[in-house]
């Protein structure tokens, strides 16, 4: 047995089989029953070394050599394995709440596996390859076979396409900067074509405008979905060319854009969010914002800013996910999520709505929620860095902070004399609480991902030493 | 451990009796179970005498390369009496329960105990991180209380912009840390740079109500007695212990007179609005502000513990006063114990609060004094209004007996704070500062019965409608507001549009012209 094909083959795998199925509670069982054992075998077994169970020994080697490729997945990588698998457990799991389980189990099965695989692809420049190739899956996704696919799906797939040509063009030229690293023209125009995949790639400003229409046109929970796995995995790739090219890490100019544009990215997102009519399209600007936080951590020098960059992972993840579910459920009772007609909805559903609430003040960083620890100490490293960045940072928080409360004020307003009903079922109930549950504990605990996240810079061999 | 010890207690019978509640509902000694578990954190929180100063730390916050300050609690000389405040208030909460129209309601005193939990790790919270956490429980817990008790739309849009008040105030507690962070240094109550020490100080003005000055509430009666009291009288302890943190040394700057003048206009409005209040719960948030005014002067005038000494009249003379909801003559009388803790005047709870150790501002004073006397008259008519309340006589015989010791309770120990127990116990203070109030106060006692304007009138609310001034920055500000939610507007729409991607590419081939300029 080897790594690769434990969590890249056997998800592909999975994932096709319960493309056959039915059943909503089965896929969903199936698929985040998949998820969660693939995590715990990533947690438990380790990689490369032999396991022995009584006279049994079990050895997980870690590559494999597929279609001609060589996938390595090394011992440092399983923390990574368990987050993103664990994850992938709580949105499957979640999707029958959702109502989404048929369409985003096998697909995102699929999708997981294939972004895994773009981790673990030797040369590393193959992975701009296999997330295109995640991204084409995504399509059928976020647009089921019998309808027109919409405006903002046509962007997506034409802005994330973009990214490849741009990154494969730029791996090019950086070979030719490593022969010859004297040749200025040459490390410009590779750093432009880096900085450009990049910005097809993590929805840089202004080339996100698929993400608030995207939200508006598919089910919130299949865009959220995308929208924590994709960046994720994109940033992982980018940090392996920092990791690559000690020019790059090094580098005052690019350290500087990353912060600039990640604050763009805040300032953009904070911004449009305190604005913002629209449930979908709040939690599309909060999203964004996201990615600004990911993109400030990277740009941060001190000793810390990669244990800040993987501590954003799992409150992004968990925050996402709960907004997710609880937007799904409000669209599913509630067609239009306009904030005229979403007045007085907290009445109906309590839970819903307060999961909405505190998925949105985490991502302003609200003391208590699992934003806010990461997002304290990345305020802290760039004041430390640029006091005017962190006044910016500031305005960013803000305006998501306006976002909540406005959203919160519609939510409460209700019209007429109305009576605090559940309307939410058993399962949403469950999966909400577990998401809202979880928002505390990772804000007032976040010593609890520790485990998780220890080792994770040592994926990296030179940003992580 | 001894400060976990109490607060565990506090949520434990917290937690008891929501469970008893939903598992029993006819259970008989939900009463008694709320009372036993409360005293004896009292008892424990007594007991933190003997051992002061106390301290705890939760596990530390990890990656410590990331965190440099974790969750703590820690209990001195200015804590103590904040935390045995609260304990002694929900006592009382609890004994004068009984007498309530809706009694028994285990809920409601689930919730009054738990809050009494969280004021008490508010106040003793070891740095600025436990203070953010521990402020955005309360506000997340009254948000839930007013949402779940709001009667009408108003009602609501008002606990939510209570609650985006308070959230302001956390952010510039926030922003404090990333102010301390850019001079190089954690932010903590003991070294605390003067940039920071200002926004410790603004955090804990803009909760209060005072700078600027707000009202969150338009109103206050609707609330019930007991969990109204507790709600206000907890949200403020926990920002006023903030007062008494920040050290001396970093409110001196240019703009203190500034803050000065903003205090003595809201300890001017909030007295004058108190004494002419037509009830003590419609006047409740003008109390508020105009003892919170006073413990901000004080810091100002670089006296914490004066801060202190006004903070816990306002929870102890405050909680006697909103508590007395039925008539009887000996707890009438009685509840002239708290124009005397408010006095000033030699060993009275506030007998340190007009200690001033800064060089000069000493000309603000008499303002200050007008003010306290505002004060003073207006919780000397409200005590001695009885014909409004109900009488004791007309009550169950075991009510009789626990009702008064609920209001004697917090009468008598602002008395005892007044002589021991804490860093500003038996205090000559500034006799002439508590003369003149205490003179003014009769003055003014005098005059109320024989001159129309000082006598209670409907109160008015300050709103933009009466503040000509703020309703303009109000407007301007919404004006802003509109004019950037349409140019957002606007650009999503190009953005997002048929043309969207031709201006994309435009903006792509800036980014690249901008990237080739430079060197990488």
């Amino acid at each position: 047995m080897s790594a690769p094909i434990l969590w890249i083959l056997l998800p592909i795998l999975i994932g096709s089989f319960t493309l056959l199925l039915l059943r909503e509670r089965t896929v969903a069982v199936i698929g985040g029953g998949t998820s969660l054992v693939l995590a715990g075998i990533a947690l438990i077994v380790p990689i490369d070394e032999a396991l022995r169970i009584g006279p049994l020994s079990l050895k997980i080697a870690s590559s494999a050599s597929i279609l001609g490729r060589s996938f390595l997945l090394p011992p440092a990588d399983a923390p990574l394995l368990v987050i993103i698998f664990g994850m992938c457990a709580l949105w499957f799991f979640g999707a029958e709440a959702a109502g989404v389980a048929l369409r985003l189990i096998p697909l995102g099965l699929i999708i997981t596996a294939l972004l895994v695989a773009s981790i673990a692809v030797q040369p590393f420049l193959y992975a701009a390859l296999l997330i295109e190739l995640a991204v084409m899956a995504a399509v059928p996704l976020l647009s089921p076979s019998d309808q027109k696919p919409g405006r903002g799906v046509i962007r997506f797939l034409i802005y994330q396409t973009l990214a490849m040509p741009f990154l494969l063009f730029a791996g090019w030229l950086l070979a030719g900067v490593e022969a010859s690293p004297g040749d200025l023209t040459l490390t410009i125009q590779s750093t432009s074509m880096l900085g450009l995949g990049f910005a097809f790639l993590l929805a840089i400003f202004p080339l996100y405008t698929w993400i608030p229409q995207l939200l508006e046109e598919s089910s919130p929970y299949v865009v959220g979905f995308l929208l924590w796995l994709l960046p994720t995995i994109a940033s992982i790739f980018g940090m392996s060319f920092l990791d690559r090219y000690a020019w790059l890490r090094t580098s005052p100019e690019v350290l500087a854009g990353l912060r600039g544009i990640g604050l763009l990215m805040l300032l953009s997102g904070g911004l449009w969010a305190a604005f913002q009519r629209k449930l979908e399209r709040l939690m599309a600007y909060t999203a964004i914002a996201e990615t600004g936080f990911i993109l400030l951590a990277l740009s941060l020098t001190t000793a810390g800013s990669l244990d800040l960059f993987f501590l954003l992972i799992i409150p992004r993840g968990l925050g996402l996910a709960v907004w997710a579910l609880a937007l799904s459920i409000l669209k599913k009772e509630n067609a239009s999520l306009e904030f005229s007609s979403a007045q007085g909805l907290a009445r109906a559903y309590p839970l819903a709505s307060a999961a909405l609430v505190f998925a949105v003040l985490s991502t302003a960083g609200f003391p208590l929620l699992a934003g806010f620890p990461p997002r304290l100490a990345l305020w802290q490293g760039l004041a430390g860095a640029s006091f005017g960045a962190a006044i910016l940072f500031l305005i960013g928080l803000l305006g998501l902070l306006v976002g909540a409360v406005r959203m919160m004020a519609v939510l409460v307003m209700q019209k007429e004399e109305t009576r605090w009903s559940l309307k939410e079922n058993w399962i949403q109930r469950g999966m909400l609480g577990i998401g809202i549950t979880g928002l505390f504990l990772l804000g007032i605990f976040p010593q609890i991902m520790r485990p998780f996240l220890e080792n994770l810079p040592l994926m990296f061999q030179h940003l992580g030493r | 451990m001894l400060i976990l010890i109490s607060i565990l207690l506090l949520f434990v019978t917290a937690l008891a009796l929501l469970i008893l509640r939903i598992t029993q509902r006819e259970f008989r000694f939900a009463w008694l179970t709320a009372l036993s578990g409360t005293v004896l954190a009292w008892l424990v929180v007594l007991l933190w005498q003997t051992q002061l100063p106390l301290s705890f730390t939760f596990p530390s916050w990890q990656p410590a390369s990331l965190f440099t300050a974790s969750p703590g609690l820690s209990a001195d000389g200015l804590a103590w009496p904040y935390a045995f405040s609260l304990v002694t208030l929900t006592v009382a909460i609890l004994l004068t329960s009984s007498v309530r129209e809706d009694f028994p309601n285990s809920y409601l005193w689930a919730v009054e105990i738990a809050l009494c939990g969280i004021g008490l790790m508010a106040v003793t919270a070891v740095n600025p991180l436990t203070l953010a956490l521990v402020w955005a429980a309360l506000d997340l817990s009254e948000l839930i209380a007013m949402l779940r008790e709001a009667p009408d739309q108003r009602s609501s849009e008002r606990a939510v912009i209570a609650f985006s008040t308070r959230a302001a105030g956390i952010i510039l507690l926030l922003l404090a840390n990333a102010v301390s962070a850019a001079a190089g240094k954690p932010l903590d109550f003991l070294s605390t740079p003067p940039q920071a020490g200002l926004l410790l100080l603004a955090a804990a003005g803009l909760r209060l109500g005072v700078l600027p000055l707000h009202l969150p509430y338009h109103s206050e009666s609707s609330l019930r007695r007991g969990l109204g009291t507790m709600l206000r009288l907890v949200s403020s302890a926990s920002s006023l212990i903030l007062l008494a943190r920040i050290p001396t040394a970093s409110l001196e700057s240019p703009v203190t007179p500034l803050l000065l003048i903003l205090s003595a206009i809201a300890a001017l409005y909030g007295g004058w609005m108190w004494m002419r209040a037509p009830d003590e719960l419609t006047g409740r948030p003008f109390w508020m502000i105009g003892l919170a005014s006073l413990a901000v002067a004080s810091a100002l005038f670089g006296d914490p513990t004066g801060t202190v000494g006004w903070g816990i009249a306002l929870v102890l003379t405050g909680g006697a006063l909103f508590l007395s909801s039925l008539q009887q003559i000996w707890l009438n009388r009685a509840l002239w114990v708290g124009a005397w803790a408010l006095s000033s005047l030699p060993f009275s709870l506030t007998a340190f609060g007009w200690q001033n150790n800064t060089s000069g501002w000493g000309f603000f004073l008499p303002v200050f004094l007008i003010a306290q006397a505002f004060i003073m008259t207006g919780y000397v008519r409200h005590a001695m209004r009885p014909s409004t309340r109900a009488p004791l006589s007309a009550q169950p015989v075991w009510a009789k007996m626990v009702y008064p010791a609920g209001i004697g309770l917090l009468l008598l120990i602002q008395f005892i704070l007044g002589f021991v127990g804490w860093d500003g116990a038996f205090a000559i203070g500034t006799i002439p500062a508590g003369i003149a109030a205490s003179l003014l106060t009769l003055g003014l006692l005098w005059a109320t019965p024989r001159f129309a304007f000082l006598n209670p009138v409907r109160a008015h609310w300050v709103q933009p409608s009466v503040t000509p001034r703020l309703d303009q920055l109000y407007q301007n500000l919404w004006v802003l507001y509109r004019w950037l939610g349409r140019l957002t507007q606007s650009i999503s729409n190009v953005l997002e549009g048929d043309g969207g991607i031709m201006w994309t590419l435009l903006f792509l081939i800036f980014f690249v012209l901008l990237i080739t300029q430079r060197k990488p």
